[in-house]
């Protein structure tokens, strides 16, 4: 029976059991927990997964590494079993995931610190979105109720917009790349949208964790075109969120952030005439009181002018009436005319009485 | 874009300056009765092109998928 088995060489019985390990286990995922991580050269990825009775290497490169892990964190990999020319058996990992809600946290807190360190999430990044845009780009999953929610709030809000929607995977392994895809392809249109929206509605913790990718989160704060993300549901945080120029609780808010409402806008314009009317009656009313206090003014000084004239006529009555030879007379005065000589008749003229007399005396005054 | 050429956003514009006219050092008496008529008749086409607006959605047909050669 010895002598049946085949004869190999070192190198041909590595590569036998590689080609018999990728056939039997072209891709396996492993969960266990991590140990002894580093990275060599800043390329080269090396760590143990480890369960209570059993550990086995890993290794991968740093590029593909999306999301931050470190000792004792319990992850997900996807990986190929190798026997390396040294002859120690490893998984050749090509994705990496959290597991559990505590190793889920984990890596979303270290990446958060790390991205929030390089000033990803900064205010002063910020871009404001168009007010009413007219050209926009969506990325989701068309069969997605949470892109249903967005359409359906988008069309009753607003209209006149277009629309360019790209169908990508929205959780998953591979909704990360795809998403950049996506974000790469509008960003690199010559006809650029306004605005890049990234929308999914809710869902686990796990299904929300494409949207906690290293490499997604990067390319959405570098994006030309201003991005708005809404993902999950009010109380769902996504790194992705923070990285976007305005987040979105939902996407349904989404659509409330990025289209006014036409509604609001009729009854502002409503307002805006109503609000005229008011205006007019009161520019009217303030013409008819300018007239009025002049027509006033006018006829007070006219009423002044009337009482001077009446003022200076009674004085001149006054004047007029102490030359009037009739006051004197009746004062006791008498008016003498006639023949000035002794023996001359006189008439005397008084206020009461007439009389004709005769001079006996007449003595001239010198 | 609406009929006569001009967008919502201009046309609301244009209402915010016939609105301000009334408020401002230009205001006649005389015009107006012209300007809240003209503001009036702006105000129901805003309305109408408002009501009319209809969006214009497409899903590219790009794939983004790994197998698309992306």
């Amino acid at each position: 029976m010895v002598g049946m088995s085949p004869k190999l060489s070192v190198s041909d019985f590595i590569a036998l059991t590689n080609q018999t390990l990728e056939y039997a286990y072209s891709s396996v995922e492993v969960e266990g927990e991590v140990a002894s991580f580093k990275v060599n050269q800043g390329k080269f990825v090396f760590f143990d997964l480890k369960d209570a009775s059993g550990s086995v290497g890993c290794f991968m490169m740093v590029f593909q590494l999306r999301i931050p892990i470190e000792d004792g964190m319990k992850v997900i990999v996807s990986a190929q079993p190798k026997l390396t020319q040294w002859g120690k058996f490893s998984l050749t990992v090509r994705m990496v995931r959290p597991s559990g809600e505590g190793s889920l946290k984990k890596s979303f807190d270290l990446l958060k610190a790390k991205l929030d360190t390089e000033g990803l999430f900064a205010a002063e990044r910020k871009r404001l979105l168009p007010v009413m845009p007219r050209h926009i780009a969506v990325i989701s999953s068309t069969q997605a109720a949470g892109y249903a929610d967005f359409i359906k709030i988008l069309n009753d809000r607003w209209g006149g917009v277009r629309v360019d929607v790209a169908h990508v995977q929205v959780q998953g392994a591979e909704a990360p790349d795809q998403i950049i895809r996506a974000l790469d392809y509008f960003n690199e249109q010559q006809d650029l949208p306004e605005v890049i929206v990234v929308i999914r509605g809710g869902g686990s913790a796990d299904d929300l964790g494409a949207f906690n990718d290293e490499l997604l989160v990067r390319r959405i704060a570098a994006s030309r075109v201003p991005t708005l993300v809404g993902v999950g549901h009010e109380t769902d945080q996504s790194l992705a969120d923070l990285a976007a120029d305005v987040q979105a609780a939902t996407p349904s808010n989404a659509a409330q952030i990025i289209v006014p409402d036409r509604k609001d806008m009729q009854r502002a314009v409503q307002y805006k005439v109503a609000s005229l009317a008011p205006r007019l009656v009161h520019a009217v009313d303030e013409r008819r009181e300018i007239v009025r206090q002049t027509l006033f003014e006018a006829w007070q000084a006219t009423e002044r002018q009337t009482q001077q004239a009446n003022e200076r006529l009674a004085g001149l009555r006054q004047v007029i009436a102490q030359l009037d030879p009739h006051v004197v007379l009746r004062r006791g005065y008498a008016v003498i005319s006639g023949e000035q000589r002794q023996g001359g008749r006189i008439k005397i003229e008084m206020h009461n009485a007439t009389m004709e007399a005769v001079i006996e005396r007449y003595d001239k005054r010198r | 874009m609406t009929k006569d050429g001009r967008t919502i956003q201009e046309k609301m514009a244009a209402l915010d300056a016939l609105v301000a006219w009334f408020s401002s050092d230009e205001f006649i008496l005389e015009q107006a009765v012209e300007k809240f008529k003209e503001a009036e008749l702006l105000a129901a086409e805003i309305d109408s092109d408002l009501a009319k607006l209809k969006n214009d959605i497409t899903v590219v047909k790009q794939k983004f998928d790994a197998q698309s050669g992306q």
